[in-house]
């Protein structure tokens, strides 16, 4: 068994949990919802059910979340519904900020930190990779990292096979040395560079050497950024923390189709993850999150606006997966947020900081978000 | 209302300044480096104040721009293909002039008219031509401080352009009423970006109608298109009653409750596209805003603090809503600081923020309110004490690398965007709301910053399908003096030639086109990839 590695996938834009597993026999949703922006529970349209009971709710996974549903019933995946951010807020950024900041009631403010940062500084794993944000940007979860930021690990050698690339690969060590926002970036990438260079250049070929998965994925816009990770899992460089940002799940209008589409890409992919890790399973966990649900209520235009609690899901081996964990408040009128929301029952860092100490195996989650202490929700035992 | 003396006096405390002394301490560098997208080679500005008159001064429309953007060309090309109506049509791949900029809106409503079939490139043309004409003016138009504010507001009031056929069709009015307010009044941009038929697609306010609203459009008005998250309160009041509110009576932050107030204002503020209204009512068929009076929430509201009487009148509670937001306190804060932070530093001095968001306010009626601001912002002290700090984005690279050469940008291929994407710049289609960021920590992910080092070794190559440079030799020159000729429209010398291993003193003459590319391109690279040009 090797290092303890994390991947969050990060569903941006506030995607529907209650649409993802949804509550499907909730009078108070039916009344809410149109059947489109629901899971039926008869007809060929029909979601999977979840078997076990909660609150005397029938829950269901989206149809197109089959793959996950599979996932759940074989005990590798939990569900923590109505979770979430305490703060109500309903802005993206604000919500994404605070939500991978994880810093809500830590006075004085001002440490910039990501949570994912101050995993690192706690545990600093060390490693040609300790950290991977797939993308353009890194996110705020991994502010304080110092993680490389890419979409696929050949992108990150600098000017391959171009006849001056000693020449710039030495003028850029030279030249941004004391230039105050270039400069470490510029040494980070060079290092990179280096690293890939040793262990994916081919000199026969003046190429990189093309990854083969073992499975075979899907094709939707996560699979690059998830087979990026499988990659580098298996290229054995370090890696314990990986960022993948998906989608835009802010579906205002028209969200029915728009909406069953990302989940079925979530899905597979995920799926064709997991299997691609074959063994290596045992050392990774994933974590799917966004940074609100949305509102109960549908709007005119067939969407639905920014809410508050949402499904978190956590994939790997887990002490018992294939549960709902935590309380279901239900959707009665006076059990919602503001009147108007599924209400936020568990804090969205009682479940991140279980996956850092039971799988992780980090001794103290207060390091990573100070001054919050909730007890366990026994994802881990 | 101000006199004008009180006005003027007003300004120049605000200002606080002894302005040309500070201006000419500045230098002329400083200007093109933050108010233009790069100074073109050998590019000197002798007297700043007049210069940066003459830039707040110049009008968007241009004669030779306008002779650029005619001639311009860019590719279309796709399968033959047919449409779920059995429609079909014939493959194409063609180079056309970019005719969609200045169309009237009405005739760009085949591209969301799905009874007429067509390949998606024809429908998202519009969005094409805008990008293909935004590389063209950032490296040509002469009115370049407009050009730079042009972008910004484009990051402002984001649209994605490519969102849908929809925002593709009409973005060139946004783009044009973004440019032509881009040095005026705020509150006037405000209103057309609120009327922007791109915007309203965008936001979803096209479809928002009670009860209950899209809230949308409302919460990106108030968050990050005046007021900003700064002034985001939600979690700090139980109500609006405990809201501190400033002299006018209008509250000084927002929550969630304003969203959805300020939602039912705009419901009803749609698109003339044909749409169906009721039974037998469809709108217009203009391509421009349409107001839906049977989409409107009537009744009374409460915004900011503020009773709003039902049944104002057709758009008055969204123009009212404007107007109040135009003119806030908190509004003048977000923009001035996203203002001082786009041309100057990526945390300014809140000194110079307030100074600023005093002029803006004190202008609020002006015409050139805007410009004012921006005089303020560079005649301040701390424009010219400031060190270059602002990274170049992608987009502003590849516009200074071609500045600087020389390069002609005609079109024929959007291809640069592709490469862009990459480095983390989607011009015009940038997904969030947000607009792309604007400080240098979100660019310089390891990935993005190797794809900027590639802009500088390929951006002159034929890749993008845009550019062309002459790099005809001189007669008699040697490689070692054509590569320091290259550089040095950077601001860089070649010196490193021999270690890279060319022999500098060997004849151009016996060179082909290609090789000859290949030295300058390296050239190029090596004098843009250092702190000198990266940073502003």
């Amino acid at each position: 068994m090797g290092e303890p590695i994390l991947v969050v996938v990060f569903l941006r834009g506030g995607a529907d949990g209650l649409g993802l597993v949804c509550p499907a026999s909730d009078e108070n949703l039916i009344a809410a919802r149109p059947e489109d922006l629901r899971v039926l529970r008869h007809g060929d349209g029909a979601g999977r059910q979840i078997a076990q009971e909660v609150a005397d709710v029938d829950f269901r996974f989206h149809p197109n979340l089959g793959p996950l549903a599979d996932l759940y019933d074989a005990g590798d995946l939990s569900l923590i519904h109505a979770s979430g951010l305490t703060e109500a807020t309903r802005s993206h950024f604000d919500a994404e900020a605070r939500i991978e900041r994880g810093l809500f009631g830590v006075t004085p403010p001002g440490d910039p930190s990501g949570w994912i940062g101050r995993w690192l500084a706690a545990a600093n794993p060390g490693g040609p990779m300790p950290a991977l944000a797939v993308g353009t940007q890194q996110p705020a979860s991994l502010l304080g990292s110092g993680a490389a930021v890419s979409e696929a690990l050949g992108d990150l050698m600098v000017a391959g096979g171009h006849w001056l690339a000693p020449a710039l690969r030495a003028r850029l060590a030279a030249g941004f040395g004391d230039h105050g926002p270039l400069a470490t970036p510029v040494a980070g990438l060079l290092h990179l560079s280096e690293m890939i260079g040793k262990r994916l250049w081919s000199e026969a070929d003046q190429a990189l050497l093309t990854y083969a998965p073992a499975v075979p994925y899907p094709e939707n816009p996560l699979t690059p950024s998830l087979m990026t990770v499988a990659q580098t899992i298996k290229q054995d460089m370090g890696l314990r923390v990986a960022t993948v940002d998906f989608g835009s799940w802010d579906t205002h209008v028209a969200q029915s189709g728009v909406f069953a589409e990302m989940a079925g890409w979530l899905a597979g992919s995920v799926m064709a993850f997991w299997r691609d890790l074959g063994p290596l399973q045992q050392d990774v966990s994933v974590v799917v999150m966004s940074e609100f649900g949305r509102r109960l209520r549908s709007n005119t235009a067939g969407g639905t606006d920014h809410g508050r609690g949402n499904v978190m899901f956590v994939l790997g081996p887990q002490a018992r997966g294939g549960r709902m964990v935590g309380r279901w408040p239900g959707l009665a009128h006076e059990a919602l947020e503001e009147a108007a929301d599924l209400a936020v029952v568990t804090d969205y860092r009682a479940v991140l900081a279980e996956v850092l100490t039971g799988h992780m195996r980090l001794a103290d989650g207060g390091r990573v978000f100070p001054g919050f202490d909730a007890a366990p929700l026994g994802l881990w035992g | 209302m101000l006199t004008r003396r009180e006005f003027h006096s007003r300004l120049l405390a605000a200002l606080a300044v002894t302005a040309v002394p500070a201006a000419a301490a500045a230098g002329g560098g400083l200007y093109l480096n933050r108010l233009t997208f790069g100074a073109r080679s050998g590019e000197e500005v002798a007297d700043p104040v007049a210069w940066l008159e003459d830039q707040l001064a110049m009008p968007a429309a241009d004669d030779g721009l306008t002779a650029r953007l005619a001639a311009a060309r860019l590719r279309i090309a796709y399968a033959a293909g047919k449409d779920q109506n059995g429609q079909s049509w014939p493959a194409r791949d063609e180079v056309r002039p970019l005719t969609t900029l200045t169309a009237d809106p009405a005739e760009l409503l085949y591209c969301i008219d799905w009874e007429q079939g067509m390949d998606f490139a024809e429908r998202a043309r519009p969005a094409d031509e805008v990008i293909a004409a935004s590389l063209i003016r950032a490296v040509h138009a002469p009115a370049q401080l407009r050009e730079v504010m042009t972008q910004f507001w484009h990051d402002h009031f984001n649209v994605n352009a490519h969102k849908d056929e929809f925002c593709a069709a009409f973005f060139a009015g946004h783009d044009a009423a973004l440019r032509e307010n881009a040095l005026g009044n705020f509150g006037v941009l405000l209103a057309e970006t609120a009327r922007s038929p791109a915007m309203l697609y965008y936001l979803n306010n096209a479809d928002s109608r009670a009860s209950p609203a899209n809230e949308n459009y409302a919460r990106e008005l108030l968050e990050l298109h005046t007021l900003g998250a700064a002034n985001y309160m939600n979690d700090r009041y139980d109500d609006w009653q405990s809201m501190p509110k400033g002299p006018d009576g209008v509250a000084l932050g927002y929550m969630d409750l304003d969203v959805y107030e300020v939602a039912r204002a705009f419901t009803g503020w749609s698109v003339a596209d044909g749409r169906y209204v009721t039974e037998g009512v469809n709108a217009a068929r203009t391509g421009r805003f349409g107001y839906i009076e049977a989409w409107h929430d009537p009744y009374q509201k409460r915004i900011l603090g503020v009773e709003f009487a039902p049944y104002g009148g057709p758009m008055q509670d969204g123009e009212r809503v404007l107007r109040m937001l135009a003119r806030h306190p908190g509004t003048a804060r977000f923009v001035c600081t996203k203002i001082a932070r786009r041309l100057l530093a990526d945390e300014p001095d809140a000194r110079l923020v307030g100074d600023l968001a005093a002029v803006f306010l004190t202008a609020a009626d002006a015409p050139d309110q805007i410009a004012q601001v921006i005089r303020a912002l560079v005649l301040h002290p701390s424009f010219a004490a400031t060190t270059p700090q602002k990274l170049r984005r992608p987009f502003e690279f590849l516009a200074a690398l071609y500045r600087a050469t020389g390069a002609e940008v005609t079109g024929t291929e959007n291809a640069f965007q592709w490469q862009l994407m990459r480095a983390g710049w989607r011009q015009h289609e940038f997904g969030p709301p947000t607009g792309h960021p604007d400080t240098a920590d979100k660019w310089v992910g390891a990935s993005a910053l190797n794809r900027v080092v590639d802009l500088g070794l390929y951006a002159h190559d034929d890749w993008f399908g845009v550019a062309s440079v002459d790099f005809t030799a001189q007669p008699e020159e040697t490689v070692g003096g054509f590569m320091s000729r290259w550089a040095a429209r950077l601001g860089g010398v070649a010196d490193w030639a021999a270690a890279a291993g060319v022999d500098p003193m060997a004849a151009m003459s016996d060179l082909s086109d290609d090789e000859r590319k290949g030295l300058a391109s390296g050239a190029i690279a090596m004098a843009a990839l250092t702190p000198q040009f990266l940073l502003r």
